[in-house]
């Protein structure tokens, strides 16, 4: 039982601790196309329950208070808070944004399919539309070597205008994938996101339809991250890990103390 | 040796319980929706012919400190703060009702409405199901709103409604999963007035400064009762001395 109290503080220190590697992981990835800031949830652990109320005290009286500790706290999961990040203005052709939910597919090299935001298309040697990985976008478009413009039209269309023709020819149409439940798609490296159990499976639709965002081209997310809230968030995180360190030491002084006086 | 070595040590331990039980509540003071314990201790007197000087402490939980926490706003449309002292009804791992103040929902693949703990939350007439592929909002009265994403001009419509329950009148208390319950079973009334606020999240209402305060206070009291017992040793020290002589 001594122990408990120092237990219980440590579950805290514990939370806290994760909580500030969620909140630094957010503030490193605060210039990351498309980041999708964390949120860590805690939740209490069981209680143990000492003694219920109502119980026996003897053969004739009842307990009037019971005595149910709680053994601490923990993170129990971390959700991705999915609100829509600035679009910023870049210029380039082949940087598309989602304005709205959903995302880009990508084949990883694998043949594993991988869920995106991040829009920072490029085009391959073979003149394929890839990520900065080189990873390419599904469903495969090829751009032609001499096309002098393409566009991306807001339903995802891709066209193009080669040398020497005035009009523009349609390459294929981008894709957007929607999930039942986007909060459980797990995510990875590179700002891609993997289909689990939890997320459902992906459902592939035009851009602009049925709650799917529009392709913005010439635009790149930003991530949601604020750093003001991050902030506020870190201080918060340090003053609660302060003062659960505090409960331990003040629970070691009264340990040493008994060691000393007795 | 004096039998108050005993009391003290009773006195120790009740210290250590109680140091225990405002660690949890300081590990719990970012958890949403949690509710700090209050504990009490008192005096246990054996009842019997010798004198009734000395009283062993016990300490108890005398239930949860339903005061509100502070409402933060998040922004997200499946968070909901209760305002007032209503319950959220969720379905425990036995399957029976419990209740909550934790309002930060999410969908599950299977369209199933759980609450941050992963308890599925309770409507009208059982645990609350939502159609996939819909925007999903939650209205003041508790009522679960869907617009499904196809015909987004078609205005939101009520599915369910989370079952806000009343704790006026029953004392709840909180069982080993964190959930209240009935003291001695049963179910709570709908509270019919109940209000949500959504976009917003109910802290812990466990207040870090009066933990802190209370956190001192159990050091110095368990301090002191380990004097005691030291004085306790001098007394009979002194005793056998005397015996000596």
């Amino acid at each position: 039982m001594p122990n408990s109290a120092l237990q219980v503080a440590r579950t805290g220190l514990e939370a806290q601790d994760t909580r500030m590697r969620v909140i630094a992981n957010n503030l490193a990835n605060v210039g990351t196309t498309a980041f999708k800031r964390d949120r860590a949830n805690f939740a209490t652990l069981a209680y143990q329950n000492l003694r219920v109320a109502g119980q026996q005290s003897s053969s004739e009286t009842d307990y009037a208070t019971g005595l149910n500790l709680g053994t601490g706290v923990a993170v129990q999961s971390t959700s991705r808070i999915a609100t829509q990040g600035t679009l910023n203005n870049t210029g380039n052709a082949l940087d598309l944004a989602l304005d709205g939910d959903g995302y880009f597919q990508v084949e990883l090299p694998g043949g594993q399919t991988a869920y995106t935001r991040a829009g920072n298309f490029t085009r391959s040697a073979e003149g394929e539309l890839v990520t900065v990985q080189g990873y390419k976008v599904m469903p495969g478009i090829t751009v032609p070597e001499d096309a002098t413009a393409i566009t991306v039209a807001p339903d995802g269309t891709v066209s193009a205008t080669t040398a020497g023709s005035g009009t523009p020819t349609e390459l294929g149409q981008i894709h957007i994938a929607s999930f039942a439940n986007p909060a459980g798609l797990q995510a990875m490296s590179d700002n891609f996101l993997l289909e689990t159990g939890a997320s459902g499976a992906a459902q592939l639709g035009t851009a602009g339809e049925a709650g799917r965002g529009n392709i913005r081209q010439g635009m790149l997310e930003a991530s949601n991250v604020n750093v003001v809230e991050e902030l506020v968030d870190m201080i918060e995180c340090q003053r609660a890990y302060e003062i659960n360190s505090k409960m331990i030491s003040a629970v070691d002084e009264m340990l040493r103390n008994a060691n000393q006086t007795l | 040796m004096d039998r108050l070595i005993y009391t003290a040590v009773s006195g120790m331990a009740d210290s250590m319980i109680r140091q225990r039980a405002i660690a949890s509540n300081l590990a719990n003071a970012q958890t949403i929706g949690f509710r700090a314990e209050t504990f009490e201790s008192a005096p246990v007197t054996i009842k019997g012919q010798a004198l009734e000087a000395r009283a062993m402490v016990t300490t108890g939980v005398l239930g949860a400190d339903m005061s509100a926490g502070a409402i933060i706003e998040t922004g997200n449309p499946l968070d909901v703060a209760i305002n007032g002292e209503a319950l959220l009804t969720v379905q425990a791992m036995d399957g029976t009702e419990a209740y909550t103040r934790r309002g930060d929902f999410s969908i599950s693949a299977s369209g199933a409405l759980v609450n941050g703990d992963g308890r599925p939350v309770m409507g009208s007439g059982g645990p609350i199901t939502v159609p996939l592929d819909t925007d999903v909002s939650i209205g003041p009265d508790g009522s679960v709103l869907v617009r499904e994403r196809e015909n987004p001009e078609l205005p939101p419509q009520a599915v369910d409604k989370l079952k806000l329950v009343s704790p006026q009148g029953s004392p709840v208390a909180k069982g080993t999963d964190g959930l209240f319950r009935v003291r001695g079973g049963g179910v709570l009334p709908v509270d019919e007035a109940a209000q949500v606020q959504s976009g917003a999240l109910e802290q812990s209402n466990v207040n870090a400064t009066q933990i802190l305060v209370e956190m001192v206070e159990a050091q110095r009291l368990f301090d002191m009762r380990t004097k005691l017992i030291s004085t306790a040793r001098e007394i009979d020290e002194g005793g056998a001395n005397l015996m000596r002589i």
